[in-house]
């Protein structure tokens, strides 16, 4: 045989020598159509039932607890102002009175007398007082203070 | 034959079943001779077409149209195929060859000895080589196409289908040489 010949060439190898049987592709769509049914049912059936309640448990999970967080943030606020035991009840006012009270800055007698003492003559150096101002006192104070020297 | 541009436009007004028929009708010879030229027995290839159909009509509904749907369905009908020889795969041999082995006996084969020499040394091949041969070869797919269904770079195809060609083209002069 020729040793150059390139059976590749050849035109009639591209011809298809392969055979289906007869209607294999007529009635291919109708069975793809067929399987893929058959597939979504087995799917189907494969799932379990779910009851009502497993179905609702998110829901309800969630309202439970905007309940709680409801029924926490209620009682948080119902204690802090129930201050005024005798009428159940606490005004803005004595809320002030009771937030003044608990923040209410050092007067300037006992800041002197908590800070270093300044000379043996017991009198306030100034420059005790202008720390005393500048860090015990807030602006509403110095206003306040301005206000009733005016 | 209806174009891609028919079948998606039904596909997407609610006509499913309609489109998903189109398809098939338009496709399904081409598909299933590239897939039994790779696989040679001819129920393998039932098979392994329905299984292409049916990832077809499952990821129908995410085509986003970057591609046509003919090279889409001959990647997913080459995956599907290449993913088959593998399983089949024994013994460090390639897929196919016993099928290959049984050609001459084979009832739904028709070739000549030539055509027979041919599909026995294309059966040699490394599974995503012999694509590269048979798209290029027989489906006459320019390089550009076989890219995008391969999903591999036209200089490496174009380096793999030499390679492929002068394989088979050897391997049929050795078996054609010994019959004669």
């Amino acid at each position: 045989m020729n040793e150059q010949r390139d059976f590749l060439s050849s035109r009639e190898l591209h011809d298809n020598p392969f055979r289906v049987s007869e209607g294999y592709f007529d009635s291919l769509e109708d069975r793809m159509l067929a399987r893929i049914a058959a597939q979504d049912q087995a799917l189907a059936e494969e799932r379990p039932k779910r009851p009502a309640w497993r179905i609702l448990k998110p829901a309800l999970t969630l309202a439970a607890m905007f309940a709680l967080i409801f029924g926490m943030g209620y009682g948080v606020l119902s204690l802090t102002h129930t201050l005024d035991r005798g009428t159940g009840t606490t005004s803005v006012e004595d809320y002030a009175s009771a937030e003044e009270q608990m923040i209410r800055p050092l007067s300037i007698i006992n800041y002197y007398q908590t800070a270093e003492p300044a000379d043996e003559t017991g009198e306030i150096d100034e420059e005790t007082l202008v720390s005393y101002l500048t860090s015990e006192l807030t602006y509403a104070d110095l206003a306040a203070i301005y206000a009733q020297s005016y | 034959m209806a174009t891609d541009r028919e079948i998606l436009e039904l596909y997407r007004e609610g006509g499913r079943e309609e489109a998903f028929r189109l398809l098939v009708r338009s496709y399904q010879e081409r598909l299933y001779w590239h897939i039994r030229r790779m696989v040679l027995d001819a129920d393998d290839a039932d098979d392994c077409l329905q299984n292409t159909f049916l990832k077809a009509w499952r990821s129908l509904e995410n085509f986003r149209g970057d591609a046509q749907l003919y090279t889409w369905l001959y990647r997913i009908a080459t995956n599907e195929t290449l993913s088959f020889l593998s399983r089949q795969q024994t013994r460090g041999e390639y897929a196919g060859l016993e099928a290959a082995d049984r050609l001459p006996s084979d009832p739904w084969f028709d070739g000549d000895q030539v055509q027979t020499a041919l599909h026995q040394a294309i059966a040699k091949l490394p599974p995503k080589q012999k694509a590269v041969f048979l798209l290029r070869y027989f489906e006459e797919m320019p390089y550009e196409k076989i890219a995008q269904v391969l999903e591999t770079s036209e200089g490496a195809l174009k380096a793999s289908y030499h390679h492929a060609y002068e394989k088979v083209k050897a391997w049929m002069k050795e078996s054609l040489e010994a019959k004669y």
